[in-house]
């Protein structure tokens, strides 16, 4: 029975509408933006990508996109943002690892996991990409080339 | 609570159908519903968010293992979180259902299903008020840390109130009470935290600086049983921190006092004839510019396992308590070492040594000490050891000992120092090449030795083990990729020598598939000589992921982030589903 009330809600909720969460995060700079407030240029996307540096195929996939970051920034206006949801036990070698791997993103601290938390994150890689503070697409995983499949998908929106 | 569940029913269909209305697709039917129940103007803009998690294992008998068919075979945890948010207000709510029973080896206080949170939160630009269950943490985590880790079956957050306080973009305020969440229930402690964080670069009008300090209180209070006790029944804890950034270096450090209250003897009850003060420093420092990066971080705990009741429950089956299953556990130590994700090197995983432990007449642990030091290193593009693509290299070691002092068994004392070593637990040392060849072709090489001193940490042998793997991936298409990987580990003592391979095809982005096998031929014993094999596969589409494994599990103690359980050998299939919305 229960399970069937579980799954009521799911399949009514399926719909709702998809706004970014407004939450406010450290940068590894110590700088505060709102996720919402702070990345909502007109038109712009913003390409908000959830890792962690325990996660391999996380750190692949932002490596990739760094590998075409400048092609795809003149192409299209973009921006990558990358979230860290590593806790304390890891979270003092993201920026050692951000400028050993020259990541030119804007890196964000999800310490309590509050942003992962608003958006269901269950595992990373995890990336949604916002246009004028609304979620229009979300991919989970990364396997590698996968990344291309993401700029055509960018292209679209 | 049952009844609970079927109140809330109604409540959500109703914000969730009038949340619809945002959205263009809608039958007639729906359309109708909402309107009928609306509570909110329509365009309003009721923001519903949440997701719903499913980890289930049936396990199988296994002939090759001697592994009989399990009574209650099938296990499931499930998690739905729902959240309304609507103007300055946001309420959620989490059910959780472990049905039939919660997955094998999970906390026995996750029984059947529930309620498992419900919040209710005001937030303005300047304030915030939360009452119901909330997560938080005051910097690193080594005084308070209330968080949820489904993989690992942990929720501590803590139910009671929480109000937070910026009235400027430097200075955060945060005021807590409450009770922390165990299962279903609360523990018996009340916990009082109060938080505060300062930032002063513009104070200073740094421009390329920036330096912010915190200080936290954390209380608990729990009443004693125990006649004329040696300690207050409410314990007070402090901490200071810093943070500083100039340039490309930076800089932070954190201590924790916590007053003097009972350790907890051999049987995990508490000693009034043993009563100590806990302490924690965490230092770390680096440096970090375009292509290089290096890390150092020290920390020292003594006596800082800190619980919301004084002690540990027993789960009745003689083995495990709730500090098993990391339950009733208020503050957050993990192991500074580097999580690996080859299978080998995650056999002898170090656990941090928060906790006073005294195992026998030679084995007297005080806490912990020791470091772990990253360097991350980018050979550019078009240089020698670079070559067309560039050369990824990361390096890093780490050590921890016991705290070095006296220390006497009955009655039940030490007289630790500050500096210097005591015998060694654990050390890690590990190098990390990665190199792509071409547009198809990306490799990697990792070579890690470990010392994992199973004695003192949890008894047995003490193991020297060197890990070698290499791994290697293809792309066919731009989509379709294959990753190769094959270890091997020797080991001198335990279950010594280990071989492993792991086989990964991508179809797409949206299937993949895997089969991997650990192997520990070089067991002495040669009924323990098992293949622990695994295939699977999974399905990503947007934000859902359907996951499904058949395969052998170890057995013995099993740790993983920060939680060490004496886990039964298994074999069987397991699925877990994930989507948000």
């Amino acid at each position: 029975m229960k399970t069937i009330v579980l799954l009521l809600f799911f399949s009514i909720a399926a719909f709702a509408q998809k706004e970014m969460p407004s939450v406010a995060l450290k940068s590894d700079k110590n700088k505060s933006y709102n996720v919402k407030a702070d990345f909502s240029e007109k038109d712009k996307l913003y390409v908000f990508s959830f890792w962690a540096t325990w996660c391999v195929p996380c750190l692949q996939e932002l490596d990739a996109i760094n590998d075409n970051y400048a092609k795809w920034s003149k192409e299209l206006n973009m921006e990558v943002v990358a979230v860290s949801i590593d806790d304390a036990r890891t979270q003092k070698r993201v920026k050692p690892l951000l400028n050993g791997k020259k990541w030119p993103y804007t890196v964000l601290l999800d310490t309590n996991q509050d942003l992962k938390r608003a958006l269901s994150v269950a595992n990373v890689p995890y990336t949604i990409v916002v246009k004028n503070k609304k979620i229009v697409y979300i991919h989970n995983g990364y396997s590698q080339g996968a990344e291309k499949e993401l700029y055509n998908k960018l292209k679209q929106l | 609570m049952k009844k609970l569940l079927f109140l809330l029913v109604p409540i959500c269909a109703t914000v969730q159908v009038t949340a619809q209305e945002n959205d263009s697709i809608q039958s007639p039917e729906v359309l109708e519903i909402a309107v009928d129940t609306a509570v909110v103007p329509e365009k309003e803009g009721v923001r519903v968010y949440g997701g719903f998690e499913s980890n289930a294992q049936w396990d199988l008998n296994d002939k090759g293992r001697n592994l009989p068919h399990p009574d209650d075979p099938i296990r499931s945890n499930n998690y739905y979180l729902i959240n309304y948010q609507y103007k300055r207000w946001t309420a959620g709510l989490q059910l959780e259902a472990y049905m039939p029973n919660a997955l094998l080896n999970y906390n026995p206080g996750f029984e059947g299903a529930g309620l498992g949170l419900a919040y209710l939160t005001y937030k303005t630009d300047k304030f915030e008020a939360t009452a119901g269950y909330f997560y938080e943490q005051f910097g690193s985590g080594l005084l308070l840390r209330a968080w949820e880790d489904r993989a690992l079956g942990i929720n501590t957050a803590i139910r009671g109130g929480r109000m937070v306080y910026r009235p400027n973009d430097n200075v955060r305020l945060t005021a807590l009470f409450g009770q922390q969440r165990s299962g279903f229930k609360v523990s018996n402690g009340r916990i009082y935290g109060f938080d505060s964080e300062f930032n002063l670069s513009s104070l200073f009008k740094f421009e390329v600086s920036d330096l912010s300090f915190g200080a936290s209180y954390v209380g608990r209070y729990e009443k004693t049983d125990i006649p004329n006790p040696n300690f207050d029944e409410l314990t007070n804890a402090f901490a200071g921190r810093f943070n500083f950034i100039h340039d490309a270096f930076y800089a932070s450090a954190e201590y924790n006092y916590k007053q003097d209250d009972a350790v907890l003897d051999t049987q995990n009850h508490v000693d009034n004839n043993f009563v100590k003060p806990g302490s924690a420093l965490l230092v770390n420092f680096g440096y970090s510019k375009q292509g290089l990066g290096i890390d150092a971080t020290f920390r020292r705990m003594e006596n800082m396992k800190f619980l919301s009741e004084r002690e540990p429950t027993s789960t009745g089956d003689l083995v495990s308590t709730s500090l098993n299953f990391n339950d009733k556990v208020l503050n957050f130590t993990p192991s500074l070492t580097k999580q690996h994700h080859s299978n080998l090197a995650n056999i002898y995983v170090y656990q941090a040594q928060a906790k006073v432990d005294y195992l026998g007449p030679g084995i007297m642990k005080g806490g912990e000490t020791g470091g772990q030091i990253d360097v991350f290193y980018d050979f550019a593009k078009e240089t020698a050891i670079g070559g067309k693509y560039g050369t990824k290299v990361a390096l890093n070691f780490s050590s921890w000992y016991n705290l070095p002092g006296q220390y006497r068994l009955a009655p039940a004392d030490y007289e630790t120092k500050f500096f210097g070593v005591g015998t060694k637990y654990f050390s890690d040392y590990n190098i990390e090449i990665k190199k792509r060849l071409s547009d198809t072709w990306l490799t990697g090489i990792y070579y890690i030795h470990q010392y994992y001193n199973k004695l003192w940490l949890e008894g047995g042998e003490e193991v020297n083990a060197d890990i070698v793997t290499a791994e290697a991936s293809y792309n066919f298409t731009e989509a379709t990729s294959i990753r190769l990987e094959a270890e091997h580990m020797w080991a001198d003592a335990d279950k010594k020598n280990w071989a492993g391979g792991t086989v990964e095809f991508n179809l797409n982005d949206h299937y993949s598939f895997y089969v991997w096998d650990i192997y520990n031929y070089g067991n002495d014993e040669e009924l323990m000589q098992t293949h622990y094999y695994n295939v699977g596969g999974a399905y990503r589409k947007g934000a859902t992921r359907i996951a499904l494994n058949y395969g052998r599990q170890r057995g013995g103690l099993v740790c993983v982030g920060g939680v060490c359980r004496f886990v039964p050998e298994s074999t069987g299939l397991s699925l877990s589903l994930s989507t948000a919305f």
